[in-house]
């Protein structure tokens, strides 16, 4: 790890001021811990909680990775047929703008009925937030590869669905692709603590915050694991970006910036 | 047979939301092998529209197409394509996109950077094989399209206005590697342009085509020997010839 610039150092003291604020208000002005906790509580509660947190984290990771998983593979088959045929596009699409709008959530009691309380029922609810924004932004990828692009793989001996979309499509889709997977984990991730409040399992996030701290009334707790679910959404997010992004999309430098 | 090439009263229509446009009328041409012929005449013509059904990427309305005694039905990589528009795949390198044929005919990875190594020579950007598209200027992009086609050896060569978006230096340096290039590889080469005075200099023939429909009103040999100069005195005269084609056949 290296130093942090100044600039990020800058960056840093409005974070600071806040934290101190919420010390401060917190603690003399509001002074009920049931109402907002203060700052040193929480993170004197993380560690209190380490152990549990552990296997907490690790659960939301596997209902994340099976929600993920199921969407990614769903999402990116369709997104070529309907990207690349129009008539796939057209039969499609009707069917998707009707299942689209409805909120994931709302779904929970079908998986329930279909799948039980179990792992994969909260990595239901996560694909069904996910697969959307993975497939149209893929399928956009996919319907947008400029004409001169595929005439010119065709003069090259680029010829067939299946050479073009492998040499041309894909490639030039990528960036779309890991945009849309991208702004899925986004919603993926709020998808798992709602997926997880309705007892699929008596571990995760989700669960232990609302099944539990909640109910308890403990709000340093709480808080604590809000801190911690938007800390592993930001760090989710980060490695997605360094590992993906950065690394493979050297060539969009141009075009997108 | 004496010619490469045959167009046999090729028309084009195109439909377009109730209107019909009659793009190319009555286009017959022949070209001989090795020849270079440069194609002339104002915007909208149906230059471009010509060059893509030879290449096999549209097809005429009526007439045929022969190339080698067969019908042209479609693409193939015999026929190498320059676009007017820039074209590089922007997720390949330099070399990558030079390689692009080879690797889709399925030649082994170090036989076809070997190969594309030679053309990026050849076209004179030796040090900018592992450069992305964005880091290059037009008129370097154009010389890669340039290696890009030559690289699966066409035996035909069809470029559209290839050098029309760079400024004059470069077109002039462009000119010559593509005289270059032609002399030693052979190859038959239909050029689109613009602009006369490139047709003057690079042309052995020069098909001037007149405003939509897009008709042959004037076949010119050039006969310049080569080396040529760009402003001897039979060069001007042809130039001037041709521009009062021009002139007089598109305004209406
Ligand atoms: N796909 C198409 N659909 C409808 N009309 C077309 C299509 N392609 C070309 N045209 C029409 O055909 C005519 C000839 O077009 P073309 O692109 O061949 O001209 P050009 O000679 O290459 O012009 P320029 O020198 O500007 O490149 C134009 O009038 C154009 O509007
Ligand atoms: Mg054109």
């Amino acid at each position: 790890m290296r130093l942090p610039t100044k600039e990020e150092g800058l960056s840093l003291v409005p974070l600071i001021i806040v934290l101190l604020l919420w010390e401060i208000i917190a603690g003399y002005v509001i002074r009920d811990p049931l109402i907002v906790p203060r700052f040193s509580a929480v993170i004197f509660s993380i560690y209190t909680l380490r152990e549990l947190l552990i296997i907490d984290i690790l659960t939301s990771l596997l209902h994340f990775g099976i929600g993920m998983t199921l969407a990614f593979s769903a999402a990116l088959p369709l997104a070529i047929a309907m990207g690349w045929f129009r008539n796939v596009f057209r039969a499609v699409d009707p069917i998707i703008e009707i299942i689209r709008p409805i909120p994931p959530l709302a779904w929970i009691p079908l998986a329930i009925v279909w799948i039980g309380l179990n792992h994969y029922a909260a990595g239901f609810i996560i694909f069904i937030g996910a697969f959307f924004p993975i497939l149209i932004d893929s399928y956009t990828g996919f319907r947008d590869v400029p004409k001169v692009l595929v005439e010119t793989g065709n003069v090259l001996g680029c010829i067939g669905n299946i050479k073009l979309i492998r040499y041309v499509a894909l490639p030039y889709a990528l960036p779309s692709i890991a945009t849309g997977t991208r702004v899925g984990m986004g919603v993926g991730w709020m998808c798992v603590v709602a997926a997880e409040m309705f007892g699929v399992g008596n571990s995760g996030l989700g669960y232990r915050l609302f099944q539990k701290f909640y109910f308890l009334h403990q709000m340093d707790y709480v808080v604590a694991y809000m801190l911690i679910l938007g800390l592993l959404a930001l760090c989710l997010d980060r490695l997605f970006r360094h590992f993906v992004e950065d690394k493979l999309f050297r060539w969009k430098k141009g075009i997108v910036k | 047979m004496n010619h490469k090439l045959k167009l046999h009263n090729v028309t084009k229509e195109f439909q377009s939301e109730e209107v019909e446009i009659k793009a190319l009328e009555d286009i017959n041409l022949e070209v001989k092998p090795n020849e270079f012929l440069c194609i002339i005449g104002p915007s909208g013509c149906g230059k471009t529209t010509l060059l893509r059904m030879i290449a096999g990427l549209d097809y005429p309305s009526s007439g045929e197409i022969i190339l080698d005694g067969d019908r042209v039905s479609g693409p193939s990589p015999d026929r190498g394509m320059v676009f007017q528009e820039f074209s590089l795949f922007p997720w390949r390198t330099v070399l990558k996109n030079i390689e692009f044929g080879l690797q889709i005919r399925g030649m082994k990875d170090k036989e076809r950077r070997e190969i594309a190594e030679k053309y990026l020579e050849f076209v004179g950007l030796q040090g900018f094989g592992n450069s992305y598209p964005y880091e290059l200027s037009g008129g370097m992009k154009q010389r890669v399209a340039i290696a890009r086609a030559l690289a699966t050896d066409p035996a035909i060569l069809l470029m559209d206005e290839p050098f029309g978006s760079v400024d004059a230096q470069t077109r002039n340096v462009l000119q010559e590697e593509l005289l270059e290039i032609w002399k030693r590889t052979k190859k038959t080469i239909l050029f689109v342009t613009h602009s006369v005075d490139e047709a003057v200099y690079l042309a052995d023939r020069v098909v001037v085509m007149s405003a939509r429909p897009g008709r042959i009103i004037a076949c010119r040999d050039i006969g310049i020997p080569r080396p040529r100069k760009r402003t001897s005195m039979e060069a001007n005269e042809i130039r001037e010839q041709l521009l009062m084609l021009l002139g007089s056949k598109h305004q209406k």
